[in-house]
């Protein structure tokens, strides 16, 4: 077997001088570290895999446009109630400078984007949360853009379909937030008494108010494959607990099999799926 | 000129570029899989990096892998060789990002030419002859209207396919719903396309290739052809320059051709330009190689011309300092792939551990290989193993030389195809130059 100094590696003189060109760089975002698969991942391949690693399928977070986008008809989706932005009615501080940070990081005015659209021509009240905006946590205006949503969809009669992506109630906003659950909950019932549909897709992660209140009283509860669902953190249930939790604890799987949500849907089949059950229950198509 | 270049290939082209860059006073960066840790190119290089696991998925086609090494080694350019990238344009495109220079022609050109549906209308709209075919089609029913137009026998060919593979032969109607499904359903697999172009079944033909070569700066050059029709399913076996099957007139004609095929894409570094020819001396595009051939050695023979040497100073930017008038392919050359199977037991592909290996040698014989005594064939990769290639004034002298090399190469510890080889020369049809590509199908019965 060769040994790496079985060759003798003698260096010839160049036979052409060498030309300065520019150092080799990997430019900033061209690649990502999938967490599930610890693969080197391009992205221009996560991105045309509706963000999807293509080796392991972990589904990486995406915002609340993309979402819209990949379930809507294309053209097909207006947008309501835009304006509404949060006052920092506590003067909690650092609040203010949190908001600004994460609308200029996530281009939206707050963590919940709602409207209408049509999904295979069935029209639709829809709403995606925004995990780049305070990880969709719940304020007075995403508690109000989601009543809103609810309250519109009641008088025109249509179905609603919810992704839920959020760290739960935004402390920042104290018992203003926590109201938002009640007030939520109120709309989705009236909804519900009105004999109109509501799905909701649980996306990683949908934790604390949120959870405890309207992404889990939908008639029809699917998920994005490993999102992690739950009230409080796995990590501080142990601690209070002092039991170590099963394995998949808190995960989209560990929950389908207790009975918590309905069925598993990769991103890739949402739209088909979410317009099946559009369908099943009076869409016309 | 480049300082260091990164070479994305395993086995003997991988060992080719090395040596070519060392000859240069380029520096080597080999990178290679777990299976191939013993490999000659791993040893023989400057540097050497693990980039993955053994399927070529994991390593050879890990750009991430690949791009990351070439980075941190500081390797200015990549040679991507024959087959895994070299005629990936997305893999052009994020060595551009990166700042790495990719030997081998523009992005742009590998899509353009690498959609062999799209090449076909270019070449077509540029005045080069086609075989009578159609468009691209996904649709079954559609394709058959077409196909009816063409007539049968034809063939089907996915558009993104490419090196024989993806090709199907329908007889006649009755059959051809049933094939395009198939076909379209195996190449959305291989290719992850799944759309099928028709093309008229010209039979016999002889397949035919031009040597192009054209730097920066719009100079392009056809460096003599190839005679490719020893083919068993659509895979070459042995190759040889000039063609026996030319006239000078059509020898010039078909130089040309070639040349203006390149130019129409505005064609840049080495490629091949492969030809049908009929009976009539007709000849057809078939389609465009963006990248080196496993044969360029035949082509290296009779012109003197390093064809890796010169795709890297043309991927550096010089230009080419001779014109299509200094170019006389002398003497005859001919290549027979040594490939590491049984043809005598429905070509079973076999690895090991060579026992006891001797390469021939003597003037005019060439061994392009990465093979050496104690070395293990690992299972995961190609079954070609190395080119014998042999050199002389003439075909008949030249083909002497091939048995008299072929004769003499001893691996052991493995099965080759040498004797299958030897059968070929030995061949009155092969001999005396008049044979197609029906040759294998016909040989020996």
């Amino acid at each position: 077997m060769f040994r790496h100094d079985s060759f003798k590696h003698k260096k010839l003189e160049p036979e052409q001088a060498r030309v300065k060109r520019n150092v080799p760089t990997v430019p900033e975002k061209l690649y990502t570290k999938c967490d599930g698969c610890r693969k080197m991942i391009l992205n221009s391949d996560l991105k045309g895999n509706l963000s999807v690693c293509p080796v392991c399928g972990k589904h990486f977070r995406i915002s609340a446009r993309d979402r819209i986008a990949l379930v809507a008809d294309r053209g097909s989706f207006t947008e309501w109630d835009a304006e509404l932005t949060t006052i920092d009615v506590l003067e909690f501080p650092g609040y203010k400078e949190k908001l600004e940070s994460s609308q200029l990081n996530s281009g939206e005015k707050e963590a919940a984007i709602t409207g209408q659209a049509r999904i295979y021509s069935m029209p639709c009240a829809i709403c995606a949360m925004e995990p780049s905006f305070m990880m969709g946590s719940m304020g007075a205006v995403v508690g109000e853009k989601v009543s809103r949503l609810f309250e519109r969809a009641t008088e025109a009669r249509l179905p609603v379909v919810i992704f839920t992506v959020s760290g739960g109630a935004r402390m920042h906003e104290g018992i203003i937030s926590l109201m938002q659950m009640a007030k939520t909950s109120g709309a989705v019932k009236r909804h519900s008494d009105a004999g109109l549909l509501y799905i909701a897709v649980l996306t990683d992660p949908t934790t604390g108010g949120v959870t405890a209140s309207f992404a889990m009283e939908a008639d029809i509860i699917l998920a994005e494959p490993d999102a992690l669902i739950g009230f409080a953190g796995p990590r501080v249930i142990e601690q209070t607990i002092r039991q170590k939790l099963s394995p998949g604890f808190q995960h989209a799987e560990f929950l389908l099999e207790k009975g918590f949500i309905d069925m598993i849907v990769p991103r890739g089949e949402l739209k088909k799926t979410i317009g099946q059950i559009l369908a099943l229950h009076g869409g016309s198509v | 000129m480049f300082g260091k270049i990164l070479i994305a290939n395993r086995g003997e082209i991988a060992v080719r570029i090395i040596r070519a860059c060392k000859e240069m006073g380029i520096e080597t960066v080999s990178v290679f899989s777990e299976a191939d840790k013993d490999a000659l190119h791993v040893h023989m290089a400057d540097e050497s990096y693990c980039i993955g696991p053994a399927p070529v998925s994991e390593s050879y086609l890990n750009m991430t892998s690949i791009l990351t090494t070439a980075v941190e080694t500081g390797a200015e350019a990549i040679h991507p060789g024959y087959g895994l990238l070299s005629e990936n344009a997305k893999f052009a495109e994020l060595c551009k990002a990166c700042n790495i220079a990719f030997i081998g022609p523009e992005p742009e050109i590998l899509r353009k030419m690498g959609d062999k549906d799209q090449a076909r209308r270019t070449m077509k709209e540029a005045g080069i002859p086609v075989i009578a075919g159609s468009d691209a089609f996904d649709d079954a029913q559609e394709a058959l209207e077409k196909a009816k137009e063409i007539g049968f026998p034809l063939l089907i060919k996915a558009r993104s396919g490419g090196g024989g593979r993806g090709i199907r032969l329908v007889k006649s109607e009755d059959s051809f719903i049933d094939q395009f499904c198939t076909a379209s359903s195996e190449s959305l697999t291989a290719f992850g396309d799944g759309a099928l172009y028709l093309e008229k079944y010209i039979y016999p033909a002889r397949h035919v290739e031009v040597q192009i070569l054209a730097d920066k700066r719009g100079n392009t050059i056809a460096l003599g052809e190839r005679e490719c029709s020893v083919q068993r399913k659509n895979q070459k076996l042995i190759e040889e320059s000039p063609s026996p099957a030319l006239t000078p007139e059509n020898r010039i004609s078909l130089w040309d051709t070639a040349v203006a095929a390149a130019k129409a894409v505005n064609y840049e570094n080495a490629g091949t330009v492969e030809f049908l020819l009929d009976r009539d001396g007709n000849f057809y595009f078939m389609e465009m190689n963006t990248r080196l051939q496993v044969e360029h050695p035949v082509t290296e023979m009779v012109t003197g011309i390093d064809l890796v040497q010169w795709q890297i100073r043309i991927a550096a930017g010089m230009p080419l300092p001779f014109t299509q008038a200094d170019i006389n392919p002398k003497g005859h050359a001919i290549e027979c792939r040594i490939n590491a199977e049984d043809p005598y037991n429905n070509y079973r592909p076999s690895c090991g551990t060579i026992s006891l290996l001797h390469v021939p040698g003597g003037p005019g014989v060439r061994f392009d290989s990465a093979i050496y005594q104690g070395y293990f064939i690992p299972p995961y990769y190609d079954s070609m193993i190395g080119k014998l290639i042999v050199y002389a004034n003439t075909r008949s002298e030249a083909i002497r030389k091939m048995i008299a090399a072929l004769s003499e190469l001893v691996a052991e510890g493995i099965e080759h195809n040498g004797q299958l080889q030897l059968d070929i020369l030995d061949d009155k049809r092969f001999k005396s130059g008049d044979y197609d590509t029906s040759f294998m199908a016909e040989f020996g019965r």
